[in-house]
């Protein structure tokens, strides 16, 4: 239990009424998104501390075993993919939600509506004049020489300077405060699950949200279509939109499901795209009919096998050339990748200072880039205090976590880094900050992050919540749902 | 609509209408080998089999030594084919798995509620095998499977806005009954024709099958006469599961989805011929003339095959014409 229960309330418990916190932790070396270093509930947390303690743990378990059967019921799944086909799994919920100040969501949501500002900046001048590059403040060999530059993109400028509509910023809070761990411009996901756990919830914990004063998500849908709409091709009133799947067998399909269900938009398939004459179309029961908006969730690399891989077969021929006419917005535009790849973040607050003339106000982490000789050394010198990242992974695939490896892979890894020290970053350990998650033992420490999702139209939106991802496995730091991570609701507070 | 969403609303309708009627002949036969002679169990299965167009597992049922023992066993790995096997497409857990597929695929067009209870009917069916069937009541499996279907068109038929979505899901459930139904009764008419004496009791079994036998008893309380049941399983309108009814079904649907193109046109009219038959030919056939009935059936069936094409050519492919600006 946590050192300052007997503060909060005064409340002794009955030995045959297991609570919630009874056994809680605190540790000092991580922030802990509940309780002070002194185990006392933070104030904006003392409300619910006090409502959860009430209520049997088992009651709690017994609530989370619930949603998650109801997940596998309604389908929220995901698949991963191994040696036996893909496997619909659900990510697994944790009841006890995350709790977030009203203060510090204003501090997040100005920080990363001022770095989409910036990366959108970034974006319109590397694919048209190429500022940034000649001015020096990015390297342009580092830039061009990205696998996701898209030569494909030069000249082409989105409708309205907007390349990426959506971004999925990935937050960690260490002991230093907030720091954007992974800036995600192609087709970040997850949002879905964000919306999935606060209705689980909701429909668990009755009046408890309107106690604690919690800021609604559920119109995220109409936030994302009305962003989809603004970015419509500019002599089209009514717009059509469709959101562009690779089909039933990606990860994320029920995600997709779910967003076109929420905006209420037809779900195509490549298939299902006809272009014809510059103009696209889908197939409908009475013919084709003109799409004027494309929320993409399929990669580059697959939406034209006239434009980039020849042999996809999940994309729709021609789809590149009506964008490159103006004809179809796509969101996100091509090439967008080139802005979260792992090395050029570490440019992004460089990028920020350049364009906006402002100070970043989330700090990135300390990064160091291995083409530099003098990082690869201090890299293979610290490989066991620090996470060594490909920059062309994703998911938490192709990682060192340096102080949780053995020797053995340490070595390994090194010669990895050594042939190829482009394909690698290497940042120090974060002090993830941890939140109570529910385990066998009543409350536990795990360590989390967050995902909020930010909407750039002709307006920038941020509905006020995020997917927050918890590393279940105790003193584990990889919270990536394909990895064994789970999920809980983020509640940001309105005062 | 999306020309792929029609089609997987289609074939949801299809595949659980075929689910359902495989549900309904499986307690139906369950029931038959409470009380009834081994030859008419036999024969029953065999109608069963040549209605799906398939070959009994082990391609006989010739029984050898205890009658008893054997009908249970061969009973056991009939049932387990129909409902379980993967080979089979059209068993029970497959049809509701394609349901499932089909609809996990356009989930955004269904809801919530119709996806979740097709989703638990799917693991249900999923997580269970013909042994723990067997060991308790396996009719009350094949009932409560059923029900759950039923529960997915309840939901439907509460929840769902009457758009091209729901004409769709609805025309593929009647064109499935129909076919289902013309195969079944000829099969029927095969193995128990109008001239065989003991069959009384598998006509009443053919009523029940098709939920029709609460209708029947009600208009005609005290004879089960073949060419009657006959007309009333093809001819009676009133009939949810007559041939008759099905065909009403699948216009008014195409009412509710075609256009202006003439591919479309061209279905509702071959609709209109199929009806035609029924109203026109089918009660000029002399009563109890099996042959005639099968012919009837057989071209019946034949038209609904072809009505399957047609529905595919004329709304579920969109081709490329010309494109005088928006559409």
């Amino acid at each position: 239990m946590p050192g300052g229960r007997e503060e909060v309330g005064g409340r002794g418990h009955s030995a045959d009424n297991a609570r919630l916190f009874e056994n809680y932790e605190v540790r000092p070396e991580f922030y802990d998104e509940m309780f002070d270093s002194a185990g006392a509930p933070r104030a904006h947390c003392r409300k619910l501390y006090e409502t959860l303690n009430r209520m049997p743990a088992e009651d709690i378990a017994a609530m989370q075993e619930l949603a998650e059967r109801s997940f596998l019921h309604q389908g929220i799944t995901f698949a991963v993919y191994g040696e036996e086909g893909a496997q619909e799994r659900i990510i697994p919920i944790d009841f006890l939600p995350r709790l977030i100040a009203a203060a510090e969501w204003d501090f997040i949501e100005r920080g990363l509506k001022q770095r989409l500002k910036a990366l959108n900046l970034f974006l319109a001048d590397v694919y048209g004049p190429g500022r940034i590059l000649s001015d020096g403040v990015a390297p342009l060999d580092l830039v061009r020489g990205c696998p996701q530059y898209r030569i494909e993109m030069r000249g082409v400028e989105a409708p309205h300077g907007v390349y990426v509509a959506l971004c999925g910023t990935d937050l960690v809070r260490t002991t230093e405060g907030f720091k954007v761990l992974e800036d995600n411009l192609r087709v970040p996901s997850g949002v879905s699950y964000m919306l999935a756990n606060r209705r689980a919830l909701k429909g668990s914990l009755r009046g408890v949200f309107r106690r604690h004063r919690v800021r609604g998500i559920g119109h995220y849908g109409q936030l994302l279509r009305k962003t989809l709409e603004e970015l419509a091709p500019q002599d089209v009133s009514d717009p059509c939109i469709v959101l562009l799947t690779p089909g039933v067998h990606n990860a994320a399909f029920y995600e997709h499901m779910f967003l076109a269900q929420e905006m209420g938009v037809e779900l195509v398939q490549g298939s299902d795209l006809v272009v014809h004459k510059g103009f696209v179309h889908m197939r409908t029961t009475a013919g084709l009919k003109r799409v004027d908006v494309i929320y993409r969730r399929i990669d580059d690399d697959f939406i034209d096998p006239l434009a980039f891989r020849a042999d996809s077969q999940i994309g729709a021929p021609g789809l590149f050339y009506a964008y490159r006419l103006g004809n179809v917005t796509l969101a996100n535009a091509p090439g967008t990748g080139v802005a979260d790849d792992k090395s050029v973040y570490a440019y992004v607050p460089d990028m920020i200072r350049y364009y906006l003339g402002e100070e970043p106000l989330l700090a990135n982490v300390e990064t160091h880039l291995c083409r530099d000789p003098e990082a690869l050394a201090y890299t293979l010198d610290n490989l066991d205090k620090l996470v060594v990242k490909m920059v062309g992974e994703s998911g938490g695939y192709g990682m060192l976590v340096g102080p949780h490896a053995t020797p053995e892979e340490r070595n390994d890894y090194a010669g990895e880094i050594r042939r190829n020290p482009s394909n690698f970053i290497a940042q120090p350990t974060l002090d993830l900050s941890v939140s109570p998650c529910l385990s066998e033992g009543g409350a536990a420490p795990r360590h989390v992050d967050l995902r909020p999702f930010v909407l750039r139209g002709r307006k920038t939106r941020l509905a006020p919540g995020a997917f927050c991802r918890v590393a279940l496995t105790p003193g584990s730091l990889v919270v990536n749902s394909s990895q064994g991570g789970g999920g809980k609701d983020l509640w940001v507070l309105s005062e | 609509m999306l020309a792929r969403n029609a089609s997987g609303l289609y074939w949801i309708g299809r595949y659980l209408e075929r689910a359902r009627h495989g549900c309904r002949l499986l307690r139906d036969q369950l029931a038959t080998m409470e009380d009834r002679p081994v030859e008419q169990i036999a024969d029953s299965w065999r109608r069963l089999y040549m209605a799906a167009g398939r070959s009994p597992v082990g391609g006989h049922m010739e029984s050898t030594g205890d009658e008893e023992d054997f009908m249970a066993a061969d009973a056991y790995t009939l049932a387990d084919d129909l409902t379980f096997a993967h080979h089979n497409p059209d068993s029970i857990r497959n049809c509701v798995a394609a349901a499932r597929e089909n609809a996990r695929q356009i989930r955004n067009v269904i809801g919530s509620d119709m996806w979740s209870c097709l989703n638990v009917t799917h693991l249900d069916l999923r997580d269970v095998e013909i042994q723990a069937i067997w060991a308790a009541q396996p009719g009350d499996f094949f009932a409560r499977a059923e029900d759950s279907i039923r529960a997915f068109w309840g939901i439907a038929e509460s929840a769902m806005y009457r758009d091209g979505g729901w004409h769709f899901l609805v025309l593929g459930r009647f064109l499935e009954r129909a076919q289902l139904l013309g195969a079944l009764v000829e099969a029927h008419i095969a193995v128990f024709p109008s001239s065989r004496r003991d069959s009384e009791w598998e006509w009443r079994s053919l009523l029940a099958v098709c939920e029709a036998h609460f209708a029947y008893r009600h208009l005609y309380p005290l004879e089960h006469r073949p060419d009657r049941i006959l007309d009333f399983l093809v001819a009676d309108a009133r009939l949810a599961h007559s041939l008759r009814h099905s065909l009403l079904m699948i216009a008014e649907s195409l009412e509710g989805v075609s256009g202006s193109q003439a591919r479309q046109a061209e279905v509702a009219r071959r609709v209109r011929r199929m009806a035609g038959w029924i109203d026109g030919d089918w009660p000029r056939r002399e009563p109890n003339d099996d042959e005639a009935a099968c012919a009837a059936l057989a071209r019946l069936r034949q038209s609904c095959r072809q009505l399957h094409e047609d529905i595919a050519a004329a709304f579920f492919s969109s081709e490329i014409q010309d494109q005088g600006g928006r559409t």
